[in-house]
């Protein structure tokens, strides 16, 4: 299972972000026959996060330019987020056209009444708080879950607190606490938001530090990888699909997958339609329907199937029900 | 018979920051692999290493967590070389030491250089920790040269930050021992009654 980290924070003097990335990257590679998935070691997919704080632009375009300045490490896979500070009210379409150029959308709320609002009414797909400072409000569960029902996730950045102040660290420790206690250690997930590689750390570090903090192994590597995952899957659904169909691409296994599924509806639909023949069949003329085919007519359907196969080359061919 | 079970922790000191390249005049700049995984000065012995991970316990758990670590935190094995050392402490409280580790931010302070302390694996055994040292040794040597022998055939200056991919075997490197490891302590520790997570 990959391990994911969606916020590395971007900025335009980005001097830092290529050593960043390289030591998220980073992994020594064991055994080349063992399992690849397992990565204990690094991160395999990254989002760079890009933040915007007071008024909306009047450019949605992606702010990270792409392809990327410099050099990326191959293994690892760039996703670009933007974070909305709703220190304004937003609404739902603003937020839809923005998201359509990043391949994640984030919102921070800055007090209760914004995090009501991002965990019940906005799009967005990850609802990112800033657990370093002390929060007047407490987390209560039903608007955690109600968030988390709509499929959206709430983050948490733990580089600020590894960073060395205590202060905010005790504070995190403390938020972390109450949103593990309100969302039933349920749709969290864990980032670093390292503006350096210093204050990185390697997955199981954090999964370790999620533990200690209460939201137990299984869990903390769930937030980290299954979660995430989960993520940056559904943003590229809601950006890519329209009403849970997803789109068809043409190519090796994918093609097969989706052939399957056209293969099983349409035999689904021949199935129905050779009930309803047959039905028909018996209503009418009860001699035809004992009568066996005839080895002419056999032939006849047999060549004119062929024929339909050969016109929609490359589409599935529907079994023959009539030649058991 | 009561036997006092430890955990032995492998870890691992990389250096985030830039290095000084060693040839000056050629602009080439080491792979990043190489520099995260630099040799540690040989002004860091054991027992500063034994000092900073029980000063990061004092502060993160107070005298609570260095009463309960303290007894039996030792630093069986350190190699400045390959900055690699593995750390034993009680199998009811390693994660403590664990969340110490991975909250140091830098080396004492003679040193005072900028480091992330990343635990590579978990055991019940000092034997196969020390397993895991020697063939991530190994592994680094290969990556080392394979790195080393990119540039030099490439031959080209200023590569820098691109080379992590660059060496040749399987993608998305696999630490294939370590989470079994884990997932098996885990269990071992459910089995017994500890009180975990």
């Amino acid at each position: 299972m990959p391990f994911y980290d969606l916020n590395v924070p971007w900025s335009t003097p980005n001097s830092e972000l290529p050593r960043t990335l390289s030591f998220l990257a980073e992994s020594y590679l064991i055994e080349p026959n063992a399992d690849a998935d397992v990565c204990a070691v690094g991160y395999n997919v990254v989002a760079l996060n890009f933040t915007i704080t007071g008024k909306l632009p009047t450019n949605f375009a992606c702010a990270i330019p792409d392809p990327l300045p410099f050099v990326v490490p191959s293994k690892l896979t760039v996703l670009r987020r933007l974070t909305l500070v709703l220190t304004t009210p937003v609404n739902n379409a603003a937020l839809t056209q923005l998201a359509s150029s990043y391949d994640i959308l984030a919102v921070r709320p800055v007090d209760e009444k914004s995090l009501l609002l991002a965990a019940t009414s906005l799009d967005s797909d990850i609802v990112s708080l800033d657990l370093t400072q002390r929060l007047p409000y407490f987390f209560r569960f039903k608007t955690l879950a109600e968030a988390v029902k709509r499929g959206v996730r709430f983050e948490v950045c733990y580089a600020q607190g590894v960073g060395g102040d205590a202060v905010s660290r005790r504070n995190l420790i403390g938020n972390v606490q109450g949103l593990i206690r309100a969302s039933r250690k349920r749709g969290l997930i864990v980032s670093s938001g390292a503006a350096s590689a210093g204050a990185c750390r390697g997955p199981w570090d954090v999964i370790n530090l999620a533990s200690i903090w209460g939201l137990g192994q299984e869990r903390g590597y769930e937030a980290l990888s299954e979660e995430a995952r989960k993520v940056a899957v559904t943003a590229r659904l809601r950006r890519t699909s329209y009403r849970s169909v997803v789109n068809v691409v043409y190519g090796g296994e994918q093609a097969a997958k989706s052939d399957k599924k056209a293969e099983i509806r349409e035999k689904g639909i021949q199935d129905v339609q050779e009930k309803r023949k047959v039905h028909v069949l018996d209503d009418t003329s009860p001699a035809e329907s004992e009568k066996p085919v005839s080895k002419r007519e056999q032939k006849r359907r047999r060549k004119a199937e062929l024929e339909k196969h050969a016109e929609t080359k490359g589409s599935v061919v529907t079994p023959d029900h009539t030649k058991m | 018979m009561v036997r006092l079970k430890h955990r032995y922790l492998l870890v691992n000191i990389l250096y985030p920051g830039p290095v000084a390249t060693p040839r000056g005049k050629d602009q080439q700049t080491l792979p990043d692999t190489i520099q995260f995984h630099k040799p540690t000065s040989d002004s860091l012995t054991p027992q500063m290493l034994m000092r900073l991970i029980r000063d990061g316990v004092a502060e993160l758990f107070g005298d609570y967590g260095v009463g309960v670590v303290a007894g039996s935190l030792q630093v069986k094995y350190f190699s400045a070389a390959t900055s690699t050392a593995i750390v034993r402490v009680s199998r009811a409280h390693y994660r403590l030491v664990w969340a110490a580790l991975t909250f140091a931010t830098r080396l004492p302070h003679p040193l005072d250089e900028a480091c992330v302390m990343q635990v590579v694996r978990v055991s019940g055994t000092i034997r196969k920790s020390e397993e895991e040292a020697v063939r991530r040794a190994r592994m680094g040597i290969r990556k080392a040269q394979s790195a080393g022998t990119w540039m030099w055939d490439e031959s080209t200056i200023g590569q820098g930050h691109g080379n992590v991919g660059s060496e040749g075997g399987s993608v998305g490197g696999a630490e294939a021992g370590a989470r079994p490891g884990i997932e098996d302590i885990e269990d071992d520790r459910s089995e017994s009654g500890d009180s975990g997570d």
